[in-house]
């Protein structure tokens, strides 16, 4: 099967000399890739490139053999930042992608009640984002981009703001979610156990400009239970992997 | 248990966000809200208007009775009974000249809000529009209102014609400059969020940049409201033949200093009373900022018990 995502000989940057340099790698269809890199080493440009957020001055990157040009609900990204907008309650928020699509409002109720359902936050529909804890709203926000069924989900450090309980929480329903649905992923982030926890693979990136420094495939099998985290192997892939960030 | 257990939000954090729809009983800060805090709060606040009521009280009646003569001559600071009897005296002109004044105001205010917001959002929205008015708003933009008079006088005659461009001038600057402002400042996240789940940019307008700027205008709104009166009674000076402002310069003519100073108090009332409004329809649109959640001690940091 061809792959759902091709990154192609990627160079990009602002202004003077590139962020990213020599970028090449894919994605299939259902698989989780994460990237993982030091701080500001460009994942985040990376995957804004693959969003459609950003022009990118050298290479390709396609999806299902198309350019990636514009943003679009094919891809949709959840970020770092609380981008789950405040002024309008979570079942609106959910909606939001939906109403984009113009669908009925029975059509979006149903599937923003399925959504909300997915992601655990059942009975918080009329709630505002100020009354939701950091995690609910990190729900709120994946609820908001299951929504739109988009092919490829794009992840930009998305937990990197919670507490560690919290984040296991999350991570272990967002394996379970995108095992049910299918989903392919582009996972960023700095957190290697995270990384090794959700990923299929794990593509390691270098200082700036960055290149692929090395790609990993993860062993473990699906479905993944957090125990995982505490053995013996996990650990010693992780060390390896510390040590190759630079 | 964690507040971020979804089903049952009863944690910490359902705890501090519970108190969203009712009263702050429990914050320390806030304790004096017993009907003994009341009467102590509002004896507070009495005290500095009581002071001065009683200043002018025994400058007006007190000291004349010892040494014979007031202390501030009338002309300069009349008694509260010739406000009074100004009030008597005037009553009969008064319903019009509040009735045009207000009518200005509220009309000038109005026009000149929505056509600032309506040049703020297309700035920002197009960038034509921007091209082709922004070098001169830029030039406009720094002309001091008043400046205009004699020349608004001259394009649009003596009366109202003036008086509203003018209202209508000073509050469109204001409110044109904020929302640039606020639309620059809105949270690019927000933004792309919206990009990557298909939005057009009119919907991205429609539905992310303007509610979120929504605070920042409303602010603006109640700058410009208090402006509105500050123009009009400018505006009235110089080429009106109704209103507060031309009754001020009237009774300025007959030394009428208890008249202007009557004027003086309908227009803070007047103005008091426009902001009340601004407020209350502020409210129900802001309710999901944080700001309206502020209480405890941020809200005491901030001067907003």
């Amino acid at each position: 099967m061809a792959p759902k995502i091709v990154v192609e000989n990627l160079a990009a940057g602002y202004g003077s000399g590139y962020v990213l340099e020599g970028i090449s790698f894919n994605v299939s269809q259902g698989e989780i890739v994460c990237l993982i890199g030091a701080s500001g080493c460009g994942k985040t440009t990376l995957l804004n490139i693959v969003a459609g957020l950003v022009p990118y001055q050298q290479g390709q990157v396609t999806m299902d053999s198309r350019p990636v040009d514009h943003p679009g609900p094919d891809r949709v990204m959840v970020f770092q930042d609380d981008a789950v907008f405040p002024w309008m309650r979570v079942h609106e928020n959910v909606e939001y992608g939906l109403r984009v699509k113009r669908m009925t409002k029975e059509a979006r109720t149903r599937r923003a009640g399925e959504v909300i359902d997915l992601v655990g936050l059942s009975g918080n529909e009329r709630m505002f984002p100020k009354e939701l804890s950091g995690g609910m709203r990190k729900r709120v926000d994946l609820a908001r981009a299951l929504a739109v069924e988009p092919e490829v989900l794009l992840m930009d450090e998305p937990y990197a703001a919670l507490d560690v309980m919290t984040k296991e929480r999350l991570q272990i329903e967002f394996v379970r979610i995108c095992e049910e649905t299918n989903m392919t992923c582009i996972f960023v982030t700095h957190d290697l156990e995270e990384a090794l926890f959700v990923g299929h693979r794990v593509i390691l990136l270098g200082r700036r400009p960055a290149r692929i420094v090395a790609t990993y495939e993860v062993p473990f099998s699906h479905p993944r239970d957090i125990s995982l985290k505490r053995a013996a192997d996990f650990q010693e892939l992780r060390g390896e992997l510390a040590s190759r960030i630079e | 248990m964690s507040a971020d257990t979804p089903s049952a939000p009863q944690g910490d954090e359902a705890a501090q966000t519970g108190a969203f729809n009712g009263p702050d009983a429990d914050s320390e800060l806030l304790r004096g809200r017993t009907w003994l805090g009341w009467i102590l709060l509002t004896a507070k606040k009495s005290v500095v208007p009581l002071l001065i009521l009683g200043t002018w009280t025994i400058i007006t009646y007190i000291w004349p009775l010892a040494y014979g003569e007031r202390l501030i001559r009338p002309i300069f600071l009349p008694g509260p009974h010739d406000l009074v009897k100004a009030l008597l005296q005037m009553g009969p002109y008064l319903p019009e000249s509040i009735l045009s004044s207000v009518t200005m105001t509220l009309l000038g205010f109005a026009l000149g809000t929505a056509l600032g917001i309506a040049i703020g959002v297309s700035m920002a929205y197009s960038k034509n529009t921007r091209e082709l008015f922004g070098g001169i708003l830029d030039f406009l933009r720094p002309v001091p209102a008043l400046a205009l008079i004699p020349l608004f006088i001259l394009w649009f005659g003596i009366g109202k014609g003036p008086q509203i461009a003018l209202i209508v001038f000073g509050t469109s600057v204001i409110l044109g400059l904020t929302t640039i402002e606020a639309i620059r400042n809105v949270p690019p996240v927000y933004i792309r969020a919206a990009l990557t789940m298909g939005a057009s940019r009119w919907h991205i307008y429609r539905t992310v940049i303007l509610p979120s700027i929504t605070p920042h205008i409303l602010g603006a709104v109640r700058v410009a409201g208090v402006a509105s009166w500050g123009l009009d009674v400018a505006a009235e000076f110089i080429g009106a033949q109704t209103g507060l402002g031309y009754l001020i310069i009237i009774r300025q003519q007959y030394l009428d200093t208890p008249g202007i100073m009557l004027i003086v108090i309908i227009f803070s009332i007047l103005a008091m009373g426009l902001d009340l409004i601004i407020r209350a329809v502020e409210r129900p649109i802001t309710k999901w900022t944080e700001r309206s959640t502020r209480r405890g001690i941020v809200a005491a940091v901030v001067g907003a018990t």
